[in-house]
């Protein structure tokens, strides 16, 4: 393995994050990012009910999980990025209690059970990592639940896009202030509990203000300071340690 | 049943300004306005921007017309009598 091939998975770079990891420790997480698989746009990688395959990883594209509603009403209650992964102990479950659908073509691998329970127990400093990204999953659905019930229209969408600046930029996918956004406006509303009428017209508001421009599947981000203080953005709950600062 | 308009502006913060109350039996239900051409193949349908009472909804409808919005929100007015 070339050491580039590590600093392509973007598992390690985010793992990274939260520690630091020896070279076989690098060589672990690797190991357990094949084979992989690429799914369309579109397309439920997992469906609610089902038996789990294993843990989802995220190596390309974005993601989402969801629940849905008898009438076909969605609630999106994550996003998976690369270098996301779906519950560490989804091998305890039987049946699914959520679905998970792609936004872009993805590329992702799954993790068997033992594969993920032999590098934990082997590599504690990869189990460690694993751990905290757990925690800044679950803070990140605290930090959701306040979005949807805490925050005006223009508050949610304003919190989503700097999140996901901040995420992406530690799996290197922002170039300048500006990152790829491959979500419908119904997509976003789903998101962030709005109908597409007011999704449309908190974009245009925010592009009014000369905070973001949102074109061709990109989004730029124009005033980063006054976005995050728009949405009140304090990212402790993504635990980032000193990175912010770097 | 019998529904009354009245037309009005709503402040959305958006070029979404012609308005609609709704009212039924003098009380009012429901407020329709019409999406601006900024809603591109929306434009010109009436969404319900508030519905009260029955007439809430967590995911509000758009309608083509006027006559349509009435006959849902006469629907959902006498949805569980």
């Amino acid at each position: 393995m070339t050491p580039s091939s590590t600093q392509q998975n973007p598992l390690i770079a985010k793992l990274e994050r939260f520690g630091p990891l020896s070279d076989g420790d690098r060589a672990a997480v690797q190991g357990i990012s094949t084979p992989v698989e690429y799914v369309s746009a579109q397309t439920d990688l997992v469906h609610e009910g089902e038996k789990p395959r294993g843990t989802l990883l995220m190596l390309e594209g974005m993601a989402y999980r969801y629940k849905m509603r008898a009438s076909g009403a969605r609630q999106i209650v994550a996003y998976l990025l690369p270098g996301d992964m779906g519950d560490l102990d989804v091998g305890l479950l039987n049946h699914m209690d959520h679905s998970v659908g792609t936004f872009s073509e993805c590329k992702v691998a799954w993790i068997k059970p033992e594969a993920l329970a032999g590098i934990q127990q082997a590599h504690p400093a990869v189990a460690s990592a694993l751990r905290m990204s757990t925690l800044v999953d679950e803070a990140t659905l605290r930090e959701w639940l306040l979005n949807v019930g805490g925050r005006s229209s223009i508050e949610r969408v304003a919190h989503l896009f700097s999140e996901l600046l901040l995420r992406l930029q530690v799996v290197g996918l922002v170039t300048g202030d500006s990152y790829k956004l491959p979500i419908r406006q119904e997509e976003l509303g789903d998101t962030t509990g709005m109908s597409t009428v007011h999704v449309n017209r908190v974009l245009m508001e925010l592009r009014r203000r000369g905070l973001i421009d949102l074109s061709g599947g990109s989004l730029t981000i124009l005033n980063r300071r006054d976005l995050e203080a728009l949405a009140e953005f304090k990212p402790n709950y993504l635990h980032l340690g000193e990175w912010r600062a770097a | 049943m019998s529904l009354h308009l009245q037309p009005v502006q709503v402040a959305t913060d958006s070029d979404d300004m012609e308005s609609q109350l709704v009212f039924d039996a003098g009380m009012l239900v429901a407020v329709l306005v019409r999406l601006s051409s900024a809603h591109e193949t929306y434009a010109g349908k009436w969404y319900l921007e508030a519905g009260f009472g029955r007439v809430d909804h967590p995911h509000p409808p758009m309608f083509a017309d006027l006559d349509e919005a009435q006959a849902w929100i006469a629907g959902q007015l006498t949805l569980h009598p």
